[in-house]
Order: structure tokens, then sequence, then C-alpha cells
């Protein structure tokens, strides 16, 4: 083994050989030992006091590792061993010391000087003597961790540093992008790449930015004329289309591990939750300034309730996976999880921090404290998912309802001149002249005219013309209807009518969304003529027009003594259609009577009755004669009419005015105008929408029966991540090393207007991410432009995009990086912007072109001497094929598809967790469980397998074929954007002559052949790079 | 701060390897960087020495009862129908069923050399218990399916992580050009997916290469593996050979594009794919011998007999990883015995004797044994008590599970940790899920704290931040 490491000092490998770890004493102990402390107080000690023990042994221990005594170098940390007194040479400290493994030592600074750590590697072949402890030996064994001053001039923490571009001369003096790119180069005595050529500029912007290739006509306008001007057009133009926010919103997506499905055993659907696509689609194209889109993705519902993209925006928290299957035991650990999830996506996807890292201790290796840990989870503690209905294009309903507001008020003028030219003289000489009209119809039911209709909830319900009562307002879970109202005597049954209405879900008759209802109890009390204390009229026997089911749905349930647990329902055949039940009383009313009638709808959320109507028959055998009934003024006032008209009662001459006009033939018409009209009233385009919110009605869970809570209202700060181990209460609070020193989170704290249902926590959260002067806002702009850049080359400028900590990758350009953050900060956060002046630097559009000598200097192009070409995502692969096929169907919005024959975009596929679609997966989409900042890109069989073999592979190559009409020119064009070299024309006419003979028995060899020759290049390399 | 699994000289000294393998010497522990990797499943050494080249890993789906299989407990004939006292009724999944303590319906006898009682659903497994250590101790973190599943076979009860199969081959690659490195088999009877479905088999946020390919059981067994109808072979070949020169007129222009090449390639590996994959599936060229001894004339063990015989076509091919679930969903279609344990473990018992049992015989007598490791275990035990009903179950136990290992590096015919009197809770050298996965990376020659990947800030391993070799079970 020592032989393998000739870079180590020879002699400290033979003197390491005679060490014993066991503790026996070697002849030459003495003198190794002195030697080694004479080391240690010379070099090794003071090194370790200046480099080592501030992290290491002073107040911290990080990692576990303490180096103030040997004793404690010896029992090493959380990584075993720190040395190997054996073969000193394996020792982690000196590989972390020579930056040979990470994480790179000391911390967040250069490397030690070679002869110090040469010194330390001798001192360790000696045995690692210390002369004394390096601290009073009082270092404690782990004190929770302070967040200093210190840690916040960590380059991610640090305020921007603005720093003017260097100069340059050129075609890369103008964009500050270049002149940053290029003075890395310059120092490393490399020069970049000339420009590529415009073709294949125009395909790589087009595949970059709207993850297609050109349209012709965008692509021939370009290369017309391929200046700068015309190339800021192309970009423009990009930027413009629709296809870019569907691109861009791809790329959110793996981060805000955003899926349609809970995951977990079950993978429940979630069919409304691809609203928040739709949301980043639109918030892309509108460039939604980043600040904002940021904010209403954490609190959208709190700060701008109004705003239905703000609303869908909430999705981003609503988005991960949750376990369905819980046993009480696991209630409290799921919502940690859940919560862990949201804060922990939240701290990747926005600020490119791991702050799911101090859910069990304090941060390895970021200055997150597990106290902060908390205090940011405590921001979400009681946001739960739910489903809203939310208005949709409020401006095109508005257009449709004014005018037809303005028609309805029309048609209701037109009847009311009617009846003031035609109706009123009539009816005013009826009076005088009674006698030639027939007595009233014989109805026999009594329809009552109530003092009052209420509900126990609030729900307002307003009387129609006819007599019954139609419900408005939120429907609540559950409520009573109260009615009274005065009966004369003789009442021996109640009918109740269930009616339809055009406001009404399925036209009702009930509320529910399915138009049922559900009567848990009907009960009667009646007070008589001199007594004060109403007695309960028994009803003995119920029968109805229609029943959902012959027991626990059925009209006899409503007087069954339960008021809660059974009940009258309709569905299964009554919905949208007049119903009736009939109660009969015990005895017949012996004299008038007020009664007052309770409904009880107690037996399923919302399910009240949305229009009724109550009637009263001296006859219990009474037919429902649903729809008919005689107003009870109306029989009144006939009577009263006998003896003259002066005798009749103000709402008795009105009844008889009612039904004077109802029998005219000119008023029906009016009338019947009017009420068309109102069953065309436009309606809203309301549709749920998954959310996360405050407050709010829970998303079905599949433990709701065993109790589920949803959400604690508190948050504790929890040892080693365990519910079972709480600290105490957490305070919603933010990360400290991103404010200043002694700040406390009331800066940012958003007091909850008044009547809020939600805490302004989350507003608060945001508030603080946003601000650029005190909070977390820098850091923000740092991760997105960042994200930006990493799209354009394939790497950000920070290789860990969702890692800006110690652990994570330094910034190849961190001028640049500040720079661009700032100018996103200074010009209204607009990510367009960025886009643009990335796409118009001269680092963008240099030629791909492999240069050896700047290989030798950069292998993997850090420093963009050249723009690598790299694999197109699975998306990009698929739709390019869709559009050169032919076969796209640029359809946008709404519900997506599991079908892999779909031809939409594949933004629009169903992100179902179990059922992720094969022709993406093969391509390294990621699982949608955990936020994904950078894909792998991998080239393995099952790619070719796709491409070779997959129906849908298959069929694009043969939608080509018959696109191309069999010329090849046409086909390099369409496939490849690009002409076909004479070499290639030969080489595909001599393919298709031959392949045509493996279909010697087919009528349409030569298609085939053709169909084939697509395959291969669709296939092809030059199809899948980004160029 | 683990060491990394390959440190950097290690890598650039067998750089000779492939060229991939230079990107994989700066890369391998970042999560961006692996990625680029041209070809992320070349084969690789593992640091220390392995026992066992690969694994079989029988998933026993829905949590066996230990007391009913291997864990033989006379006291529970003692205490039969008496209240477990202190008995936590959450311990379960149903809280409002719980019985007495329930003797097993099944006799126990001393089968091998070693004597081990074994149970009478197993009369052919039994004869091979000299083979297999037995840790009779395990217990897991849930009391539930899924979240069970998920510590099995990833680590944590949550969902998102690699699983072990991942992680394994993540570690060591393929050995094989023109197979899955990673196969997972389930039930084939139309009784559904393991709970948490191909989250059991996830690569997590590892790369998705790693991920294990499940081999449907009905239709075509792997995506995309046959040729369009539409299309003769030679037409295909045809068309693979003008790709071919396709991608080498635009690699002229570009020869330093790595991963260029390993695209060209991969259409080779693909198409030998479609004839590979079908052929290590194909068992018509079986002797009838090896049919027999799996049990595939069996009516009853015909399914499983199927996927154990192909489990050992596959590793004879060098797939590294092979899990087969014995049971689909929960309940009466897996070994989930909540109601009639006597008839449901028969019943599992039944399907599966012989041909694991046949499994071991054949590895055995092919030398291959020595360096496969076969693991046979559930998500979780069962309870001592029974789950009243008609006919009586047993509820689920986190607190207590058997399972057994047997060949590549694992010492036969013994048992290692105890349950408690009644079997209820792991009382003796407990072993945790970690401790069984630590092991298993140990037999294939990998140290459970150095496999690591970074993703998000921290360094990631199969065992969290615990895990133990069972030294005793060692050869």
């Amino acid at each position: 083994m020592l032989a393998t490491r000739p870079a180590f000092p020879l002699a400290a490998c033979l003197f390491a050989g005679l060490v014993s770890v066991r503790g026996e004493v070697t002849p030459d102990h003495a003198a190794r030992m002195q030697a080694g402390t004479a080391l240690f107080e010379k070099t090794v000690g003071p090194a370790f006091t200046e480099h080592c023990l501030s992290c290491h042994g002073g107040e911290k221990t990080r990692g576990g590792l303490d180096l103030s005594t040997r004793e404690s170098l010896l029992k090493g940390g959380e990584s075993g061993s720190a040395i190997d007194l054996q073969t000193p040479e394996d020792s982690l400290l000196l590989q972390l010391l020579r930056h040979e493994e990470k994480p790179f030592m000391p911390a967040k600074k250069p490397a030690l000087p070679a002869p110090l750590i040469a010194d330390l590697g001798r001192w360790i072949s000696l045995g690692a003597p210390y002369n004394a402890p390096l601290t009073d030996g009082k270092a404690a064994p782990h004190q929770p961790m302070r967040v200093t001053d210190q840690d916040r001039t960590f380059w991610a923490f640090r305020p921007l540093t603005i720093t003017e571009p260097p100069p340059a001369q050129g075609e890369w003096k103008d964009s500050p992008i270049d002149r940053f790119i290029l003075a890395a180069l310059t120092a490393n005595a490399i020069q970049p790449n000339p420009p590529a050529n415009p073709r294949t500029l125009a395909r790589r912007a087009s595949l970059d930015l709207t993850g297609l290739p050109p349209s012709p006509g965008a692509l021939d306008r370009f290369l017309s004329a391929p200046t700068t001007q015309a190339w800021s057009d192309y970009v423009d133009h990009l930027l413009a289309s629709p296809q870019y926010g569907e691109r861009q919103a791809r790329h959110w997506m793996d981060v805000a591990r955003f899926a349609e499905s809970s995951g977990f055993e079950h993978d429940y659907d979630r069919p409304t939750a691809y609203h928040y696509r739709d949301f980043l689609i639109k918030a892309f194209n509108e460039d939604l300034p980043w600040d904002r889109f940021t904010s209403w993705q954490i609190a959208g519902d709190e700060l701008a309730p109004e705003e239905p993209l703000a609303q869908m925006a909430t999705g981003f928290l609503a988005a991960g996976a949750v376990p369905t299957q819980l046993t009480e035991a696991e209630f409290e650990r799921a919502r940690y999880d859940e919560l862990d999830d949201m804060a922990g996506t939240t701290g990747a996807a926005f600020l490119g921090l791991s702050v799911g890292c101090a859910r069990c201790h304090d941060h390895k290796y970021d200055p997150i404290p597990s106290a902060d840990y908390y205090r940011f989870v405590a921001c979400f503690a009681t946001a739960i998912r739910s489903e809203k209905d939310i208005a949709f294009h409020p401006n095109a309903y508005q257009e449709k309802l004014v005018p037809w507001q303005k028609r309805q008020l029309e048609l209701e003028d037109e009847l009311r001149r009617y009846e003031a030219s035609a109706i009123d003289p009539g009816f005013t000489a009826w009076l005088e002249h009674p006698g030639e009209l027939t007595p009233l119809v014989g109805d026999r039911w009594s329809l009552l005219e109530p003092d009052s209709v209420t509900s126990t909830s609030g729900t307002v319900h307003t009387r129609q013309p006819d007599g019954s009562w139609l419900a408005t307002g939120n429907v609540p879970a559950n409520e009573d209807y109260v009615v009274r109202s005065t009966v004369a005597a003789g009442g021996a049954a109640v009918r109740l009518e269930a009616l339809t209405h055009p406001t009404l879900p399925q036209q009702g008759p009930g509320r529910a969304g399915n138009g049922n209802f559900a009567l848990s109890d009907i009960s009667i009390d009646a007070l008589l003529p001199g007594t004060t204390e109403p007695q309960a009229i028994k009803l003995t026997a119920a029968r109805a027009t229609h029943e959902q089911n012959q027991g626990s749905l059925s009209v006899k349930s409503s007087i069954d003594g339960d008021r809660e647990k059974s009940g009258w329902a309709v569905d299964a055949g009554g919905i949208g259609k007049d119903q009736a039940a009939v109660f009969v009383f015990e005895k017949p009313l012996t004299s008038p009577a007020a009664l007052t009638i309770r409904m009880r709808f107690h037996l399923n959320g919302q399910h009240s009755l949305g229009r009724f109507r109550l009637a009263v028959a001296s006859d219990p055998a009474t037919d429902f004669e649903v729809g008919r009934g005689t107003a009870q003024n109306l029989a009144e006032g006939m009577a009263a009419l006998k003896k003259g008209s002066a005798s009749l009662s103000p709402p008795q001459q009105e009844a008889l005015r009612d039904w004077y006009a109802h029998r005219d033939a000119g008023w029906q018409k009016h009338q019947a105008a009017v009420q068309e009209h109102l069953a065309a009233k436009p309606a809203p385009d309301v549709k749920p929408v998954l959310i996360c919110s405050e407050g709010v009605k829970p998303l079905k869970h599949h433990a709701d029966g065993r109790g589920y809570p949803h959400f604690y209202p508190e948050v504790h700060t929890l040892r080693r991540g365990d519910p079972k181990q709480s600290d105490g209460v957490a305070k919603a609070g933010f990360l400290q090393v991103l404010m200043p020193a002694g700040s406390e989170a009331e800066r940012w704290q958003h007091e909850p207007p008044a009547g809020a249902t939600t805490s302004f926590r989350r507003a608060s959260l945001a508030a603080w991410m946003t601000d650029v002067e005190k909070g977390a806002g820098q850091l923000l702009a740092r991760v997105i432009v960042n994200r930006a850049w990493q799209h354009h080359f394939g790497r950000g400028l920070v290789a860990t995009p969702n890692d800006f900590g110690f652990q994570g990758e330094r910034p190849t350009h961190p001028e640049l990086l500040d720079w661009l953050a700032n100018d996103l900060i200074t010009h209204g956060w607009s990510l367009k912007r960025i886009h643009k002046t990335i796409l118009m630097s001269a680092t963008y559009r240099q030629s791909g072109d492999f240069d050896a000598a700047d290989s030798a200097k950069d292998p993997e192009n850090h420093l963009l001497w050249r723009f690598a070409p790299r694999r197109l995502e699975g998306e990009a692969i698929r739709d390019s094929l869709l559009a050169v096929s032919g076969l796209l169907d640029p359809t946008m919005f709404g519900p997506g598809s599991l079908d892999e024959n779909m031809r939409r975009r594949s933004v629009y596929f169903t992100v179902k967790r179990s059922r992720l679609p094969n022709s993406m997966l093969v391509f390294d989409w990621p699982e949608h469980l955990v936020s994904i900042g950078a894909r792998p890109v991998t080239t393995v069989a099952p790619q070719s397998l796709y491409l070779m073999n997959s129906p849908q592979s298959r069929q694009y190559a043969d939608a080509l074929a018959k696109r191309s009409g069999g010329a090849i020119p046409t086909l390099y064009l369409l496939a490849l954007g690009r002409e076909v070299t004479p070499a290639e024309q030969a080489g595909a006419e001599a393919f298709l002559k031959k392949q045509s003979a493996y279909y010697q028995n087919q009528s349409d060899a030569a298609h085939r052949a053709l169909t084939d020759f697509c395959q291969a290049l669709l296939s092809s390399n030059e199809f899948l790079y980004l160029p | 701060m683990n060491a990394p699994l390959f440190s950097r000289r290690s890598l650039l000294s067998r750089a000779g390897a492939g060229a991939g393998l230079l990107g994989l010497a700066s890369l391998l522990q970042e999560e961006q960087l692996l990625a680029d990797l041209p070809d992320p499943l070349s084969p690789r050494r593992p640091q220390g020495p392995a026992r066992a080249k690969r694994v079989i890993w029988i998933c026993v789906n829905g949590g066996p009862s230990q007391v009913d299989t291997w864990d033989y407990k006379p006291a529970l004939e003692k205490h039969d129908g008496q209240e477990l006292e202190g008995f936590d009724k959450f311990t379960g999944f149903f809280a409002n069923s719980v019985g007495g303590i329930m003797k097993s319906p099944f006799a126990f006898r001393p089968r091998g050399q070693c004597g081990k009682m074994v149970s009478e659903i197993f009369p052919h497994l039994g004869g091979h218990v000299d083979k297999m250590a037995f840790i009779h101790s395990g217990h897991t973190e849930s009391n539930n399916h899924s979240p069970a599943l998920f510590m099995m076979n990833c680590g944590l009860p949550r969902m998102g992580l690699p699983c072990a199969g991942s992680w394994v081959t993540y570690g060591l690659g393929s050995e094989s050009r023109d197979l899955p490195a990673f196969v997972v088999m389930s039930d084939p009877l139309d009784r559904g997916l393991p709970k948490g479905n191909a989250s059991n088999w996830s690569a997590g946020f590892l790369p998705g290469v790693y991920q294990g390919t499940w081999l449907k059981p009905k239709g075509d067994p792997i995506d995309n593996l046959f040729r369009p109808t539409d299309q003769p072979a030679a037409a295909q070949r045809g068309e693979l050979d003008l790709l071919a020169r396709l991608n080498r007129e635009h690699l002229e222009s570009r020869p330093h594009e790595t991963d260029l090449t390993a695209r060209i390639e991969s259409y080779e590996l693909a198409y030998r794919m479609q004839s590979a994959a079908p052929e290590a599936l194909d068992l018509s060229k079986e002797p009838e011998g090896s049919k027999k001894l799996y049990g595939l004339d069996q009516k009853h063990c015909q399914h499983f007999a199927t996927q154990c015989l192909t489990a050992r076509r596959l590793v004879e091919r060098g797939v590294r990883f092979v899990q087969i679930y014995s049971g689909g969903m929960e309940n009466q279609r897996s070994w989930d015995g909540h109601s009639d344990i006597k008839g449901n473990h028969s019943q599992f018992a039944g399907e599966t004797d012989q041909p694991v049992a046949g499994l071991l015989e054949d590895l055995h007598q092919r030398g291959m044994l020595d360096d496969t490791l076969v693991v046979w275990c559930g998500e979780f035990g069962r309870l001592p008590v029974a789950q009243k009903g008609k006919t009586p179950g047993r509820d689920h136990n986190p607190h207590c599970f058997t399972a057994w290992l047997a060949g590549g590096g694992v010492k036969g015919g013994v048992s290692h940790g105890e349950s408690d009197e009644l079997g209820h809770k792991a009382a003796l050298d407990t072993v945790s899920v970690h401790d069984l996965h630590a092991t298993i990376l140990h037999l294939l020659g990998i140290d459970h704290e150095k496999l690591t990947y970074t993703y998000s800030g921290r360094r990631y391993r199969l065992t969290d931040v615990a895990g133990e070799v069972i030294r005793p079970v060692l050869a």
C-alpha cells in the first residue's frame, strides 16, 4: 500500500510503519514524541489555532470533530477517524486539507500552504503528540449553533458585489457578460470560439427558449439578413411566443417537484392541480416579476386573494407527495413530513439552501441552526391543501353579463308597460264586475304564506311569484330552515314541494353539487289560540313522488326520530325534476294555528333544499298535485270579493291581480320572455383549483375516517426531528444568516387584516424572501439568474443550482453572477430581460467547436470558451418529433393526459407519480418527489429502444415521410432545419433503393423505406442535440 | 463528511478501463456531475472484498408472521387465548380487533443438520436451513405497509429515496452489457403491486438509470423491447446501419464529444437487448429436471417457480440485483394475514416453498450460491395476539420480524438474535433495517458508510445515519 503513494515523503512512511496503534511503546518512542511535540509547538499547533479551532474545538465542533486535544482528535468526528496513525497518508484530515476530498478544508478558505500540510503529515506519522491542549479544555461538548457575522460573509450570503465589468475589445466589448467571461478566459490564456453560423444559432436559440425547432417563417426572416438587429428581433420573437412559457414552466416544474397525484400507496389523483402548471405558463409568458412570482407561490392567497393566478400559484406548496394510509400513531410525524416538504422545497427552490438538513440537528455545513429550521417550518404551520372555486376570465364574463342585464331590464320594463296598459284597467273593471268569472279552480292544496323563512346558517330565502322560496348565498355544510306561518282550521297534512330552478346545480331541487338534497328531519309545532306553549304535531305517515331508496334515504326516514343519519333524498332519477312529499298529521287541526315548521339538513354536507313551497290540505289522502295549489290570500280574496272589492286586504288584492294577469295571453307572452331570458343568464367560468391556504376546508384525506387532523395549530422545535421530543413551540421566523445580526422577524411581519382567515405568516415569509435590503432578496435573485444561465449553457455559474451552501459548488464567475442578479433586481425582476441579455452575448453565440489546446486548459468548459452541445431533454425531443412530423397539437392549458399517444406538448402530460410516461422517464425525467435543480443526462439503451421500437416513434417517422412528399431536401429541411448535402442526397437515395427491397412484397415499399429513413434521421445525434 | 466510495487516485489508476471513468474521477460524488457520465452503468469493483457479486431478494410481501414460519415459540401454546398484558392496541393496524395470545396453527419440527425448528408450511425450504442464517430480532419503524416497504427497500419510511437495488447498481454498475442491472418481478396473478408501487424500486434522487426495471407480468416485459411488427429484422438492421453512418458523419467534425460516441454504441446495445432479454426470459430451453426442481409443473406454485427460475437465468447473465415479490397488494392478496392466518400463510408458503428451495438448490448445484446472496424477508412481522374474526388472523408487528440470508458469504445453519418469549418484540441482539442493509452491502464489498450521494447539500446513504454489519452471520 505504501508503495502506491510516492508523493509522500519516504521517511515518514517508514516511520509510520513503526507506529503502534495498540499503544505498545516502540524503542524509539521517546525520540519520536520529542520530534513530534517540537513540530506541534512550532507549526502544527499554531496552524490548528489559526485555521481550525474556530469550528473544531473552540465554541463549535462542526462535524463532531474537536482538534483541541489529542484525545478528541483521535476520537475523530462523525465521519470516523480524522487521522490514521498506522498509515498517516490515509488520514482523512490530510485528504481534506490537500483538497483531494470534500469538504475542502479549511472551510470556505484557500488551501493551507503545502509545506505546512507536509509538516502535519509528518507530525501524524510521529504519533500526533500535543504538548498541551489547545484550549483550556472547557470546549463544550456540543453547543447550539450560533449564527455569526463571519457566517454572513460566505459568498452566497453576503450582499451582491457590484463590479464594473472588465474592458474588452471587438465583438466582446459590448455585453457585460462577455467582458466578465473574456477576462477569465484571457487570464487562463484561452481564446473563445468564433460565432456559430446563423442557422445553428437559430436552431439553438429556438430549442433553448421554446423547446421546439424554429418555425420556417421566423427562421427565413432571420437567415435572409442575419444582422445583430435581426438576431435581436429573432430572440424577441421567441421570447414573445407562447411556447416560451411552456418550456420555462416545465423547467420550474422539476424544481417545484410538481405532480398531479398524492404519491405513496394510493397515489390519488389531484385533478385540479394542473392549474399550477397553467399558472406557470401564463406567469412566464407575461414575465411576471420574479419577486411577485415567488411571493404568490408562497402566499398568493394572502397577498392577492382576488387574483386567480395568485391562488393557482399556491399549488406550489400543495404539490408534495403525502402518505395516504396512515395509522393514528403516524399522524403527527406525517404532518411534520409534509411541513418539511413545503419548507424544504421552498428553501431549495428559491434560495438554493438545503434548509431540510437542519431538521434533526444543526445544519452540518451551513449556518442554519435547527431552531431556524423550525421557525421556518412554523411559517407553514396551518397551511393545508384545499380546493377553491375560482372564476376564470372575469372580463369575458362581464362582457357577456352587461348586455344580458340590459336586455333583462328591457324585458321587465316591457312587461310592466303591458301590465299598465292592458292588465291594470281590465283588473280594475273586473273587480267591480267579477260575477261572470267562474269560481276558482278546485285546488285542494292551500299554499302557505309564511310570515318568515329563516336559516340557522344565514342562507337567504327569497319569495318567488308562485309562493315558493329560493335559497341563495353560500351553502353551509349543515343548516335548519325554519318557516313560520298561520293556517286555517282543518289542515290534516302538509305538502313540501322540492322545486327546480335554473340557478341551482343540475337545476336542483337541492343545493348539493349534484342537485340533490337530504332532508334529515322535518318537525312541526303548532301554537293554538289561547295558548302560550306550542304543541308538537305528530307526523304519522309520509309519501313522496320519488325517493332515492327505500331505506336511509326514503321520505319516511325524515320522520323516523333520527335527525341526522337518515332522510329524504331524490338522487337516482329525481334530479332536475320537481318533487313533493306529503306528511300526514296524527290529528287534523281543530282551530287556526301558528305553525313553526323546521326542516333539518344534517345528513350530508351542503345538501340543503334549493327551492321549496309548503301547502296544507284538509284531506290527508290528497294527491301530490305538484305545481298546483291555491294561494291562501287568493282563496280568502275570492271569498272576500263576494262582499265587494272594498273589503279586500292589500295582500288579497295583490293575489287576485296576480291570478287575473296569469289568465291573460298577452301577459303570459311577456312573462315567458322574461323567464326565458332569466334562464339564459351567463354563468361565470368557475372551476375548482387546488390551492394551499389556511382556515379552509381540507382536501379529502384517506385517513379522515381515523380522524386525521390535517394540521396542528403549533409547530414544536423537535430534538432529532422526533415529534415525541419537543423543545417547546417554535415561533414563525426566518433564517438568521440572511438577516442582519439581531434583526428580528417582526421587521417583515404582516399583520393579518381585519377578518383575515389566514395567519399571514407566509405573507411575512414572502416579504422576507423578496426583501433585497435586509432579507433574502439578493440570494433569491442569485438563485434564479443562475437557473436561467444553467438552462442556456447546460451548467449554472453555480453548478449546484439547489445548493448555494457550503457543500455546493462555488460560482465559476462570482462577479458575473452578482452582476446578473443586480440587473434582475434593478430592472423589475424581469426574467425575459435576463434571457435576452444572455442570448445577445457573444458568449452564447459562440460555435460549439472543440479545441484541443483550450480543452487541455479547461476540459469541462467551465470558463465557456465554447458553446458545448448537449442532449435535449425528453420533452424537447418528443415535442420536436411531433413538430417536425406535423403532428403537434398546440392546444394550451387545461387538464393534461396520461396517454403516450397524446399529441400536445409534453408539458401537458399529467404528472401522476405512479404512472410517469415512459417516453419521459427514459430521458431522465425526475420522479417529481423532491426538488430537482439539474437533471442527469444519461445515454442508455432504453432511450434507443424508445426511438427504435415505440409505436409513437414509428408514427412520427411515418408522418414525416408523408409530410416530405418523398423529397429528401424537404426532409432534411423539416427534420434538421438545414439543406441536404449532395453526398447525403446520394447516400439517402442509395439507402432507399436498398431498403425498399426488404419490403418488396408490400404495395407501399417506397413509403416504408422512406419511413425507416425518417426514423433514422429523427434518432440521429444531430436531431437529439442542442447544437 | 464521509470519505468517498472511490478515492480519486484509485479511479485514475483504473482510468484505462474507459474514458468515462475520467469524468467519474472528479464527479462521482456530485449530484450534477455524475449525471454527465456517458456510461453510468460501467462495472466497478467495490473497495472491499466482495463475498457476493449479486443478490436475489425474495420480498415476502404483506408481512409474514415470524411465529408461524421460522421463529418457533412454544410459549404461545402455553398462553394460548390469554390476554397479552400491557399490549398497546395501536401496535397493529386495527386497534379494535385485538384478541388474545394465539398459538401457531402450524406444527414445527427440527430440520437439517442444525436442527432448526421449522413450520410445516415449508416442507421444501426446511431442507435448506443449513444454508441459511436466520435473523430473529429484526424490527422496523412503521406499522403500515407502504412506509414499512419503503423502509425495507429504501432505508427510511418515506417516499422519494433510492432503494437498495439502486444504491448497489450505483455503487457497482452492471456486469451485463445487454440486460438491465436491477430487475424487479411482481405478482403475475392479478393481485396487484406491493403498496407504494414503483416507488419500491425507485432510484429516488439518483440518476434514473439506477432505477429497477420492472418486468411486466403481462404484455411486453420491458417497454419497447420488441422490434415494430411492421419492420422486418433486416430492415431494422438496415435502418440502424444508416443511423450509425449518419452519426459517424456527424461525429467526424466533433471527434471529441464522448457522449455522441456513447449514443452510437447505445443503439447497438439496444439492438442486442432485443434478443438478449427475450432469450434470458425464455424458459423453454431449460431442462425438464430444472423446471421440476423449481415446481414449474405444479399449478399452485408455477407462477413463482417461473420467476425464481427467471431470476437464476438473469443473474447468470450478469444481472446484479433481482427482487421477486410474493403476493400483490395487501390483505388476502399477499402475506397480509389479517383474517385467517392459517389459510393465508398456507397458501402463500405453498406458492413459494418449492420454487425458492429449487432456486437455492439450483444455485448450489451450479456453484453460484457461493457468490449469490439470497435474501428472504417481508416489510414487518406479525403479532403474537390474534386479530379477532371468524377465522382469526394476525395484525402488523413493526417490533419483530424474521429474515434469512443465504449464499454469498453467509454462514449457514445459524440463528442470530432472539425475539421475546412470545415473538412480540425483538429482544436480544436486535437488528434494525439499517443493519440488514449494511450487511447486504458489506457482503457485496461495499462499506455502507462510504456509499454516498450528495443530493441537495447532504450526503445521503442507504443506511441514513445508522447501520452495523451483522458480523455473526458472516461466513
